[in-house]
């Protein structure tokens, strides 16, 4: 037992496991201050009541939950959120998908098509709402305008103005903004696919469907995995778009939960509810990555 | 030797460091320091502020003014940030409307126990909005009514009551050359133009208790159903207002008016020079915001006032208060800003006699600000919203208000 007590703290503390955790120790500190604490300190909050300067003036226990469950409309928020982030990330992959493997042919000019895609990735999300905000201006609008002179839509609708055209815009924003980030990423893995495969696939009559069903989509699985989580995470939380081309409107019709947070906690100084909401997102997240991490390592396994 | 030689003179370094750092501190301790978040208004300039900063400090050399100047739109959030983190400034420019809730914090102090007589005497009463249950808490320093702005090429009626509007916007109206009225119908800020025609109908947000505190909400009264009804009935039936107003609002919608097209508006005082830096091909002209008929003019006016958080350079903030609010500065920062003065001297100023001040002054007699509660911004959204679901048709004007109101008593516990 002393043996082995000895033989234990001599692998936990012998002279290269000091240096590691020395070297570890900023990262440690750092994680600890600026990432649990808010987190712990949230989810505290939601069972305090809060006052105006967010600070905790009594335990409530799970009244503040309940209250925020007990809405109708935080259901419909939360549902909102999650169809916004399904129908956001399964866009921005295929879209993705399918540039990536138009960037991934051989062609001339084909460096510069993968510089031109980049650019709604590179601009910084609030500089591209707005400008998304002025395209779709009901009176001196690109949108509608093209829409008007091409003879599409000859009154076309107020795309901020009616509930469902504006989920649409906005969807569209976030989406627009992120199938650049996906199709690189998808294509970084296509071209780590040996051309092998493909020449040996070809000899033996293999048509293209089957080249991408078979070789390409097995090669990248693990690297659209990781793209999807990354994307839902970010598309979750997808604050700006939102709330520089509606602010939630019209009539809360593009709230998500992001939204409704900044709302409770910097406009209405409600920060038990916000930290209520929060919690709830951080849960939903967090599941989310456990599955998708579950999945990734069972087929590293495999 | 060497080495003994070096300890002593860093020693004899810091040493001297540490002794200057405390006469300076000294010399400080001495001096009392006022700290003064100034919102950025359109039109103030920056040297309009460190003129203002110098010559204060030069007047009184034993106080140190520091004017910080703030984005207006970042001012609430740096605000509260100070006041969380225990360094509130001892002097801020605020929304009045946000007096209750730093109220409710406890950091505010009454104004006038630090002014002299002469400056509160010479605040207009009609601005001291901020008159919280005999105390003044907030001393005005932007208050302006809203109007009615039009354009003299497009129409020279100036309605007497919003059912005349109706009908001189239904002759006007010629889209898409000639919109009759701008109605922004995308949320912006607050819930003003709701206001313009519900107070135009009589209506008040809350019922007023005896002791002067704000009851039950009554935005489902007759008169706000009137006034939601009228608008739906200018925006969707009559078809007078701009295209796509569901999704202006009001950054986007008043540049229509600029551009000659829209022939009314309801406006803030910046509309003169909002006109002339966007190219108006125009001069706009001016009347008040018409009641319906059989009611009392009463436009909204929003005030801005300059709040005293609890400290101990509270007398020194007080003398910079009776410094600024002089007519040499004030009226200038008036002026600059485009607001009419608050102050009772520099209202009489020549430059305040134009037919734009004229009728902003007549507008302030009568005019009504936002209920002062804690809870307006959330209430304002509610009520926005309840706004629109009519404009969509999702439900009549009764059934949105009698919502709005029971969502709002329920919020304040009513």
């Amino acid at each position: 037992m002393a043996d082995a007590s000895i033989s234990l703290k001599q692998k936990l503390w012998n002279s290269e496991a000091r240096l590691a955790y020395l070297l570890l120790l900023p990262a440690v500190v750092v994680l600890l201050t600026f990432m649990f604490y808010p987190i712990v300190y949230v989810l505290l909050m939601a069972f305090y009541k809060t006052n105006k300067l967010s600070r905790m003036v009594a335990f409530v226990g799970l009244r503040n939950f309940t209250s925020e469950m007990s809405d109708p409309e935080f259901w419909v928020i939360t549902g909102r959120s999650m169809l916004w982030t399904t129908l956001a990330v399964v866009t921005k992959t295929l879209f993705g998908m399918i540039i990536a493997l138009i960037l991934n042919v051989r062609y001339t000019g084909r460096k510069i098509a993968r510089m031109l895609f980049i650019i709604p990735w590179a601009s910084a999300v609030p500089i591209s709402s707005m400008l998304w905000r002025w395209v779709y201006h009901p009176v001196y609008g690109l949108l509608n305008h093209t829409l008007k002179v091409t003879g599409l839509w000859s009154t076309p609708t107020t795309w901020l103005g009616y509930p469902i055209p504006a989920f649409i815009a906005c969807i569209w924003v976030d989406i627009w903004i992120g199938i650049p980030f996906m199709a690189l990423v998808f294509l970084a893995g296509m071209q780590a696919i040996s051309e092998d495969l493909y020449e040996s696939a070809s000899l033996d009559g293999v048509n293209w469907w089957q080249k991408f069903f078979f070789i390409t989509l097995p090669g990248i699985r693990h690297i659209v995995l990781i793209a999807t989580l990354l994307s839902c995470l970010w598309t979750f939380n997808d604050f700006n778009t939102i709330y520089i081309l509606t602010m939630g409107g019209p009539a809360g019709a593009t709230d998500i939960l992001i939204t409704r947070i900044y709302q409770n906690a910097f406009k209405w100084l409600r920060f038990d509810r916000a930290a209520v909401m929060a919690f709830v997102t951080f849960l939903i997240l967090t599941g989310l990555s456990i599955i998708y991490s579950r999945v990734y390592f069972k087929e590293e396994r495999l | 030797m060497k080495r003994l030689k070096l300890v002593l003179s860093i020693l004899i370094v810091l040493l001297l460091a540490a002794g200057l750092a405390f006469a300076g501190g000294q010399k400080a301790a001495e001096k009392q320091t006022v700290t003064f978040f100034w919102a950025e208004y359109d039109g103030l300039t920056e040297d309009y502020r460190a003129s203002l900063q110098d010559a204060f400090n030069a007047a009184h050399p034993d106080i140190d003014a520091d004017i910080v100047s703030t984005d207006w739109d970042l001012m609430y959030d740096k605000l509260t940030t100070s006041i969380a983190g225990g360094k509130p400034p001892e002097l801020s420019v605020i929304g009045t409307r946000w007096l209750l809730e730093l109220m409710t914090m406890d950091v505010v102090d009454e104004v006038t126990q630090y002014l002299s007589k002469s400056t509160v005497d010479n605040i207009a009463p009609g601005a001291m909005e901020a008159k919280l249950k005999g105390k003044l808490m907030g001393l005005p320093v932007a208050a302006g009514a809203r109007i009615l702005a039009y354009n003299p090429n497009l129409t020279t009626t100036v309605p007497k009551t919003m059912e005349e509007l109706r009908e001189v916007c239904l002759k006007v109206n010629n889209p898409p050359k000639v919109y009759a009225l701008i109605m922004p119908g995308k949320l912006h800020t607050e819930l003003t133009d709701f206001a313009y025609y519900f107070y135009a109908a009589g209506g008040n947000f809350f019922k007023m208790e005896p002791d002067g505190s704000y009851g039950k909400c009554t935005v489902n009264s007759p008169e706000g159903v009137k006034a939601l009804s009228f608008m739906n009935k200018l925006a969707q039936e009559d078809k007078v207002v701009q295209e796509g107003y569901l999704g202006l609002d009001r950054m986007d919608s008043h540049p229509l008016f600029y551009t000659g097209k829209v022939a009314y508006t309801f406006i803030g005082a910046w509309v003169e020079s909002a006109a002339k830096n966007a190219g108006a091909p125009f001069q706009p002209k001016y009347g008040q915001i018409p009641p319906f008929a059989g009611q009392k003019q009463k436009p909204l006016i929003i005030t801005d006032s300059i709040a005293m958080f609890k400290g101990t350079n509270l007398e020194a903030a007080g003398t910079f208060l009776d410094f600024f609010y002089k007519d040499e500065w004030k009226a200038k920062f008036d002026e600059a800003i485009g607001f009419p003065p608050v102050t009772i001297s520099a209202g009489k100023l020549p430059q305040f006699q134009t037919p734009l001040y004229k009728i902003l002054g007549e507008a302030a007699l009568n005019a009504q600000g936002w209920p002062l509660i804690e809870e307006w911004a959330e209430c304002s959204n509610i009520i926005f919203n309840a706004q629109i679901e009519v404009h969509l048709g999702k439900k009549t004007p009764q059934k949105a208000l009698d919502d709005a109101a029971a969502a709002i008593d329920k919020l304040r516990g009513k």
